[in-house]
């Protein structure tokens, strides 16, 4: 790597970071969501630095575009959202940093086993010409969505499909959960409507559906 | 333009940032000063499809009113709600504006390539994807319970039409092969440069679904619900005054045009046409450059029409419209588009099927038989689907329009 891609690459990996610790310290919630976004793009232009176009797109497509909004609406949909209250730090904390810890022992030794192709592939980079196919350097590659797709159906497909079923079997659960009862539903109805029923002095929807929940009960 | 600067005699770092800047002065004054007469003409269009004549008294025929419109908004009290998110209040139209600038890096203007992404077609998307944020943004942190609802809303439309809006672009990344949008239009420039997408069965349904899902992403009637000015005000737009707001309404026109740019480089053959080719060189170029902005603005023409004639669709229509119609209709599309790949070109998108069934007789689009099989099984599929699905939709529609007596008198349905 060139002087300027390293300089580079220490502004945006601290921005990350910095980033990152604001969304555990911020008391915010809303606040340490965004926070969260920004660590996100962060990572997609550390992606983008490695020429990888396509994980970059698709890390802002996925994370930044969705599964953050995902997280707001979840926290919209919560009842505290701001307040002096809120503890950032638990009693447990050794616990998450435990886990934290245990993440990066299993990282670095990984990235420490790839150091050496890796530095084979700066090397050959800076040399000039392109790493020969089949070797650790061009291994490295894997940035095009061409060589993506080729892996995902070929040398990962079946942790691929594992995977593809379990996010089907979240789907089902969420619409389980979701699911209400045809019988119980009961439409809004529009002021013309209500007002159809009032002439006609049939009983208030209300009392109707409380009357079905009523025998719901009776019959549990 | 890099290479033209170093051989005057610049340092080859020096001639790249002098272009780049070059470059996106062109495209940030261009794309703002474009939207301002933007607005004009859509003002114009709709007042003559309305049967008045809309603004036409600021110089010849109304065309200074966007400057005068300027100035007045940046005139306006910039005011912030007491009880705001200051900081996420000032950043979310800054966000909106900053994901709608970044669309226009890729877009193809004529045979000119500002930047050249492997995965120009998914970054399109991805930035209109950044808009949920700033919607999201700006309705938390004005601290209204109407810009929130819209902002919600928004925020829910916007990824619901996300979905189709990306499976509708897959046929035409399976025809060319490539997520480049320079590769997209290369591949549309047989028969004499009017090979366009549109006009094989495939493309024209991805175009018509692509088309409807973006107005959809850009907030246009009949999905501009975020904004239904009868129902929640101005909807994530309420607490914005002054010069914020105008950022909001720049960002909103010009991530319309970018939708017009996408859709006439994915569908319409971008700059390709007739005679560009045979002109060659710069006047190929300008050529092409007339091609694309025609095509472009036809489309924003089309944009308008559809907001004078069409109504605007409740929050539930909104989803079940995504969810129920394109969607089905976009797989089908998908299926369909791998028929057309696999009967026209699989010599070229798969070598292995070459040594297994032979290679076919001619390579080229240009197998009339072939070609002819294709469009046919296409249009079979396609026009089945959307028969059936339409069908299908109608009879949801009228089962949900009309209550009959039991059900009312239950109060249930």
């Amino acid at each position: 790597m060139n002087p300027i891609a390293i300089g580079v690459f220490i502004v945006i990996a601290l921005l990350t970071l910095g980033s990152g610790i604001m969304v555990v310290t911020v008391r915010n919630i809303i606040h340490s969501a965004l926070w969260l976004i920004a660590s996100f793009i962060g990572v997609a232009a550390l992606y983008l630095l490695m020429e990888a176009e396509f994980l970059a797109v698709v890390q802002i497509l996925v994370y930044a575009g969705a599964v953050s909004i995902l997280v707001l609406f979840a926290i919209m949909l919560t009842r505290q959202v701001t307040g002096e209250g809120v503890r950032v730090v638990f009693e447990r904390w050794w616990v998450a940093l435990l886990i934290a810890l245990g993440l990066f022992g299993v990282i670095v030794p990984t990235l420490w086993q790839h150091g050496s192709t890796w530095e084979e592939a700066s090397k050959l980079a800076q040399v000039g010409p392109a790493p020969v196919e089949g070797t650790a350097a061009a291994g490295l590659q894997v940035a095009t969505a061409t060589e993506i797709g080729r892996s995902f159906m070929g040398e990962y497909l079946l942790p691929f499909e594992v995977i593809s079923i379990l996010l089907l079997m979240a789907l089902i659960g969420a619409i389980v959960i979701a699911y209400e009862e045809r019988t119980r539903r009961r439409r809004v109805l529009t002021l013309a409507e209500e007002l159809a029923l009032k002439k006609r002095g049939i009983v208030e929807p209300r009392d109707a559906e409380g009357a079905v929940v009523a025998l719901d009960s009776e019959q549990a | 333009m890099a290479d033209a600067l170093t051989q005057l005699g610049f340092a080859s770092w020096l001639s790249v940032l002098i272009a780049s800047i070059i470059k996106v002065t062109l495209i940030l004054v261009g794309g703002s000063v474009g939207m301002m007469f933007l607005t004009w003409y859509e003002r114009r269009a709709i007042s003559y499809m309305q049967d008045r004549r809309g603004p036409n008294r600021v110089g010849p025929q109304g065309l200074l009113q966007p400057i005068s419109e300027a100035i007045k908004t940046m005139t306006k009290e910039d005011a912030t709600p007491r009880e705001a998110d200051r900081i996420v209040h000032f950043l979310a139209p800054v966000v909106m504006l900053g994901a709608t600038v970044l669309s226009f890096a890729v877009i193809p203007w004529g045979r000119m390539f500002p930047v050249d992404l492997n995965a120009a077609v998914l970054f399109v998307i991805a930035t209109g994807g950044l808009h949920s944020i700033g919607m999201m943004m700006a309705g938390w942190g004005s601290n209204n319970k109407f810009a929130l609802l819209g902002g919600m809303r928004g925020v829910a439309q916007l990824i619901s039409y996300e979905i189709p809006q990306v499976m509708a672009i897959i046929p035409v990344v399976l025809m060319t092969g490539s997520m480049s949008l320079q590769k997209i239009v290369e591949a549309q420039n047989d028969f004499g440069g009017l090979g366009w997408f549109v006009f094989s069965p495939v493309g024209l349904l991805g175009f018509a679904l692509f088309f409807t899902a973006s107005l959809a992403e850009g907030e246009r009637t009949p999905f501009d619900i975020p904004e239904a000015d009868s129902e929640i005000i101005a909807g994530y737009m309420t607490e914005y005054s002054g010069m914020k707001f105008a950022v909001f309404y720049l960002s909103n026109y010009m991530s319309n045009l970018a939708v017009c740019f996408i859709t006439a480089t994915l569908y319409l053959g971008g700059g390709n046409g007739p005679g560009v080719d045979a002109l060659g060189g710069f006047a190929g170029g300008l050529l092409s450059l007339i091609y694309f902005l025609l095509k472009s603005f036809a489309l924003f023409f089309i944009m308008v029409l559809i907001r004078a004639t069409v109504p605007r669709l409740r929050v539930d229509q909104l989803m079940g419209f995504a969810w129920k119609f394109l969607l089905p209709l976009v797989l089908v599309n998908i299926l369909s588009a791998s028929f057309w790949v696999a009967l026209l070109r699989w010599d070229q998108q798969w070598p292995q099927l070459t040594e297994w069934f032979g290679a076919p007789s001619t390579a080229d689009a240009t197998n009339w038989g072939r070609l002819a099989i294709a469009v046919v099984l296409t249009l079979l599929i396609n026009a089945g689907a959307v028969a059936l699905i339409m069908r299908l939709t109608n009879r949801n529609v009228q089962k949900h329009l009309y209550t009959t007596d039991e059900e009312l008198a239950l109060g249930l349905s």
